[in-house]
Order: C-alpha cells, then structure tokens, then sequence
C-alpha cells in the first residue's frame, strides 16, 4: 500500500471544500459541540439541591421551626407546601407535587430537652435522587441538629464545653485538605471530563458516518476508477475531521477557563499531544464501524453504543469503584476511560507524564490496534 | 388510498428489517442498557481507596483507625510515612483520599483536643464528597464513643413510598421506556425521508399517484410499531428480569405511550425535513437526543437544573412522558393525580407533529 503524497493534498483538499460548502454541516459540527458543553456543563452535579418538601409541622413550636429552618438552609430543601397531616404528604407526592415530606409530631421541644425527639421523614421511593439525596442531607441536618442542642443543654446546665467552634464536645476533629478543587466546586470535576465526553462522541460517529456515505449513495464507484489508493481514500476523509475535532478542543478548553472558571493547572503542550492521541484513537474507532455497516443511519446507531458507554461506564459521572467486573471490563475498552484520567490529571491537577504515563502508553497501544485494524478491514469494493 | 398506503409500509418495513442494526437494537438494546446503568448508578459508593500516614503509632491511633479498616466505604490501600506521601499517592491516583494522624495523637486525645488531617482529591469531586462524609461520619462515631456522653438525638423515622427495598432498576425502568420509545422513533424517523432525497428516490416516489400525506403516514407506521415492540419488550425484561411491577393502568399507559410517540414522530419529521444530508440529520438528531436525555429529569432532576435549563424541560414531551411512565408503574396513580402531566404532553405533542408536517409539505416540493 503505497501512499502517493501529491494525491493525498489534492485529495484533502477536495474533501475540506466539499466540508467548507456544507456551511451546515460545520455549524451543526460546532453547535453540538457547544450545546454538549453548556448542557453537561450547567446539569451534571452530583449534589441535588432545592428538593420540593412538603412540611407537616404538629408541634409548632420554636426547637420545630429552628429545625425546618435548618432544613431549608442547608439548600437541599425548598419548602414547598405546609400541610395537615401524614396522609396529605403522601398525596402530595402521589401528585409529583413534592418529592418528600417530613412531620414533626406534638411535643417536639419537650421530648427533644429530654433527650430523644422523633419525627417522621416520607420520601418519593420512585425518584433516586430523593431517596439517595435527601435521606441523607436530613440525616445530615438531624445530626447537627441534635450535636448542637446537646451542646446548648449542656451549657445551659454549666457544663464546660471546650472552645473550639466546630463541635465543642467532641475530642478528636478532623480538619480537611481538599486538593486541586478547594471548594469542591462541581464544574471543576464536571468541565475536563465532558471535553473528552464531547471529543469521543464526535469524532466516533462523524468518522463512522462520513466513510459509510460513499458506500450507501453509490459514490464510492466515482472514487474506484480514479487512481486513488485506499489509505489516501481514509487518510482524506479523516484528516478534516481531525482539524474540526482539533478546533472543538481548542474552542471548548477555551470556554472551559474562561467561561466557566475553571483554570488549567497543567501543561497546555502536553494536553495538546495526549488529546490528539485520543482523538486518533476515536476517529479509528469509527473507521472500524464504518467497515462493519452498509447505512449512514446504522453507523449512527453502532455509535451510540460507545457514547453510552462512554456516559456510563468510563467514570465520567459515575465512578467506576464499585461497578460490577463485567461493566467495569466494557469500560476498559472505551478509550475516553484514559483520556479521562488524563484530562482531570493535567488539567484540574496539574500532574505531568510521570505520573501518567500509563494511561498515554494504553492510549498509544489502543490507537495503533484500531488504526491498523480498521484499515485492514476497510474494503474498497462495492459489496 | 389506503392500498397505496400498505404497499409502501410493505416497502418501509423491508428496508428498514434488512439493517442488522435494527435487530441488534431492538434485542441486546434494552437488555444491555438496563445492565449497564443499573451498574453505572448505583448509590452509594464503596471500596473508595484510601492511603494512611500514622505518624502516632499508638495504640489510640489504632484503634481510631479500627473504624475506617471495618467500613466497607473504604479499601486501605497503602500506608506511607507523611503528609508528602499522601499528596503523592493521591497525584499519582492510587487512593482518592488520605488520613494523617499526628504523632502526638495519643497525649492530644488524652487532653481531647485532638486533630486529625483528612486529605481530599478535589478532582473527582462526585466520589470525594461521598467519601469525605463517609469519613468524617466514622470519625465522629468514634469521637462520641470516647465521651460517654448521652447526646440529644433526633431520630428520623423513614417512610420511604412505592419502592421501599430501594430497587436500583425501578428508578431506571420508567425513564429508559420513554427514552428508548423516544429514540427510535426520533432517529429512525430522522433518516427516513432525507434518506430518499440524498439517494435521489424521492423524486421516483413523487412522480407515482402516493400523495405525500400518504409518504408522510407510510413513513411512520413502520417505525412506530417498532417503537413499541421495543417498549413492550423492556417492560417484559424489566419485569421478568428484574421484577419491576406495573401497578397503574395499562390502557391509560397505552393510550399516552401512543401519544408520546407520535410526538416524538413528528420531531423527527421536522428534523429530515429541514436536513439536506443524512450527516445533517444525525447531528441535528443527536443534539436533540443529548439535550432530551440532560434536562427531562433523566439523569439529573429537573428541579435542581439551573432556570433556563428548567425552562428547555417543560417544552418537551419527554419530561412529562417521564412523570406519567413513573406515576403510572411504579407510583400506581392514575389520571387524577397525572392530569397536568397528561394535559402539557397532549398540547406539546400536537403542536410538534403540526411543524412536522408542515415542514415535511413544505420541503417535499
């Protein structure tokens, strides 16, 4: 296979007008990238907040007010609606119009001087971000809650509390060092994984997508009776797309730091090289699904598989501790699981090639084996 | 008319039946994607690895770390010398969070002003707020057993509704059974018509007496029952595999089902009507299908999204279709309760499938 250099920028050149003169296909190219960047970027977080609470309060007195009240400030609540009794709490949520309730019964300020308050907390079993979230953000405040009144009990009767403010009766406090993201801001985490998210999805399927098009519309019979060789055909077709990927890193690291805040630790040189590594290695995926379907709409759909497991199973927003061997397998052969581990590092972490240099090896390994494979399979015939 | 119709199903279905793709779809599709997300979301995190640097080496550091080696929430997967140490297992990957104990440890406790330092990876924020709690938890625990104190507790009684063995696939079911009925419908609808224009068999069909309102319901129906074969089909995965109930009423379901999916026809019509090229289509398609997944309360709730993203959700189907396919399976409510949610879904259904067609005349000639 022999690669005539003439041909190869005549031939990638063609391709890039026959881009450029689909204004539309450039425009949507960008936009699904950007529109990817501000969706992912302002929903994905971890933390739900502004649960709608339906609140049953039977004492009203001040401990159940100061106790709702703390419920709201932690911002995991919003008090949605006061209510009479357990039964309409269920209804509420029977409605959709609250995802969970909580009723203080009677009596709440006494029994909780004397040492043990109950109350009653509903949650919408359907929904898991309000059993996950929300059971624990009350236990949460409850626990506080009962430090503090503890602590004022124990002052109001003379005891002696030590003076540090976190928890006064407590011998042994933990004070923590957050590295790389002091305030556990969620778009730190959030930003460098969804550019390798973006990246992965469009250089997949519009590689998978461009290469079957010839093939499906019968113009690959044009291209057989020219002297073009079959890698200048591929390297042609891929090499544009390479640029656009290259330009939609460049735009989206760039709103990255400057739109959303999130500054770049690392080596900007460095992350260029190890992302183009990537890209390779998605842009030879495609080319591997483009050798195995006849139609652009099956090339599409075999490429939903990798951005779902890409969403799923690289550790993007689910951490990857935990998963079950088999997801956890399919999750190895996704190449955004490197380039994850390799974004976060350089960019939120600021670590260099020492630390890794395994990750940029697996991904150099996995773009040689698809490459070389894709381009063996990739047939020039009709059929 | 109604033969010519017939005929061209019989021509749609063919074409569509010679994708493998469709088969693989239509059977691995949703077995795989429940499998799959079921693994990806489950809620709480465990194994969480954690490095150690006990300086104290005492027997009350031991024991203070007796509780964090018990946990399941954490692995210890190292032990080093010091602070340096930790920050490095941590740059280098190997553990997510540290604990440093001071070699005073001992006398501090005695004094009970003891200090430790947990060291956090902020990069993986998601995992690092689950574990520094988990951690700060355990801490705590064994801080209040050093007091002998009686502590004031308020103690939350848990009423959890519909689901109460916290099943990880009924959260799942209801939102992949709109998702998949959405996505087929969306996408396969998205190709057809511009597939024929690019192919240059449009105009072929348009010199034949087929009316395009006869093209446009031919087009449809095809995908429409594959849609829906592929629904029944996860809800029978969904309830022999995993045991998830259907607890409301199926015709009510049905009838809405049908409804969502015909909206979400027409999305797809509008999509292949404005497209030139089959690329065109997917991208446009994908764009809708990334943002339906991110802001209908799919995989985040659509109460904690921020306002203008909120907004998006209430204009589409699918995050009403969502609320009915919970309410109705796993809640058990009926129209009573789901109106409001059946109301917004049958105006925005309508007024979709109307821009649909209008777009798919308007670009037909």
């Amino acid at each position: 296979m022999e690669l005539n250099f003439r041909r190869l920028v005549i031939l990638i050149r063609k391709e890039t007008i026959q881009i450029l003169r689909d204004r539309r296909f450039i425009i949507l190219f960008l936009g699904l990238a950007f529109v990817q960047l501000f969706i992912y970027g302002y929903s994905a977080s971890k933390t739900v907040y502004h649960m709608p609470l339906a609140v049953v309060d039977q004492s009203r007195d001040e401990k159940s007010t100061a106790f709702l009240q703390a419920l709201v400030n932690s911002q995991y609540f919003d008090t949605a609606v006061y209510l009479d009794s357990q039964a309409e709490v269920v209804k509420a949520i029977d409605r959709g119009q609250v995802k969970a309730g909580v009723v203080i019964p009677p009596n709440f300020a006494a029994n909780s001087e004397k040492g043990s308050a109950d109350f009653l907390i509903v949650l919408d079993g359907s929904d898991q971000f309000a059993v996950g979230s929300a059971f624990s953000a009350v236990n949460l405040v409850a626990q506080n809650f009962g430090l503090h009144l503890t602590s004022t009990n124990l002052l109001l009767s003379g005891g002696n509390a030590a003076t540090s403010d976190a928890n006064p009766l407590l011998p042994i406090t933990a004070s923590a060092q957050v590295l790389y993201n002091p305030d556990l801001n969620d778009k730190w985490f959030v930003i460098p994984g969804i550019i390798g998210m973006i990246l992965q999805t469009l250089a997949i399927e519009q590689a998978a997508i461009l290469l079957v098009r010839d093939r499906e519309l019968g113009t690959l019979e044009q291209i057989l009776v020219t002297p073009v060789r079959q890698l200048e055909l591929i390297l042609s077709k891929l090499i544009p797309l390479l640029v656009l990927c290259l330009i939609t890193l460049v735009v989206s690291v760039g709103f990255g730091i400057f739109w959303f805040g999130v500054p770049f630790q690392g080596s900007l040189f460095l992350y260029f090289w190890l992302s183009l590594l990537f890209i390779t290695s998605c842009l030879g995926l495609g080319l591997l699904i483009s050798t195995r379907v006849k139609t652009q709409y099956e090339a599409n759909a075999s490429s939903m598989f990798f951005m779902l497991f890409g969403l799923l199973l690289s550790g993007l927003f689910y951490p990857r501790i935990g998963m079950p061997l088999i997801p956890q397998l399919i999750g190895d052969l996704v190449p955004l699981t490197y380039f994850l581990r390799i974004s976060r590092g350089i960019y939120t972490k600021g670590i260099g090639l020492n630390f890794l240099w395994s990750d940029a090896l697996i991904l150099v390994i996995y773009m040689l084996i698809v490459v070389v494979v894709a381009s063996k399979r990739f047939k020039m015939r009709l059929d | 008319m109604l033969r010519r119709i017939w005929a061209l199903v019989q021509k749609e279905s063919i074409q569509l039946l010679r994708m493998p793709i469709v088969y693989v779809g239509l059977t691995l599709g949703p077995v795989l994607e429940l499998i799959l997300f079921a693994a990806a979301i489950h809620t709480d995190i465990k194994h969480i690895p954690m490095v150690i640097a006990d300086q104290s080496r005492s027997p009350a550091s031991q024991s203070y770390l007796i509780g964090f080696t018990n946990s399941d929430s954490f692995d210890i997967v190292s032990s080093v010398p010091d602070q340096a140490g930790v920050v490095h297992a941590i740059d280098d990957g190997q553990a997510e969070i540290g604990i440093v104990i001071p070699i005073d440890f001992a006398s501090q406790v005695a004094q009970k002003n003891a200090t430790v330092l947990m060291v956090v990876d902020g990069s993986n924020s998601f995992v690092t707020q689950s574990a520094f709690s988990n951690a700060q938890a355990i801490s705590q625990e064994y801080a209040i057993g050093l007091t002998h104190l009686q502590l004031s507790a308020l103690n939350p009684h848990v009423q959890i509704l519909y689901n109460p063995d916290l099943k990880d696939v009924w959260f799942l079911i209801p939102g992949m059974c709109a998702f998949l009925l959405f996505g087929i419908a969306l996408k396969l609808t998205a190709f057809s018509i511009v597939r024929e224009r690019e192919a240059g068999t449009i105009e072929a069909l348009l010199v034949t007496p087929i009316r395009p309102i006869e093209l446009m319901i031919a087009k449809m129906i095809p995908n429409l029952g594959l849609a829906f074969l592929d629904l029944a089909f996860t809800f029978f995965i969904g309830s022999v595999m995993f045991g998830v109930p259907f607890r409301g009423s199926l015709l009510i379901f049905s009838v809405l089902a049908l409804l969502f999916a015909i909206g979400s026809l027409g999305l797809g019509l509008a999509i292949s009507s404005v497209s030139q090229t089959q690329v065109q289509a997917n991208q446009l398609a994908s764009l809708v299908n990334i943002a339906v997944m991110f802001v209908s309360g799919f995989l985040f709730p659509v109460y904690s999204l921020p306002f203008v993203l909120r907004l998006l959700g209430y204009v589409m189907p699918m995050t009403f279709f969502m609320t009915i396919t919970n309410g109705i399976m796993i809640k058990g409510v009926g129209l009573s309760d789901l109106w409001a949610a059946s109301l917004s879904l049958t105006v925005l259904t309508v007024v979709i499938f109307y821009i649909g067609a209008r777009l798919f005349r308007q670009n037909l000639d």
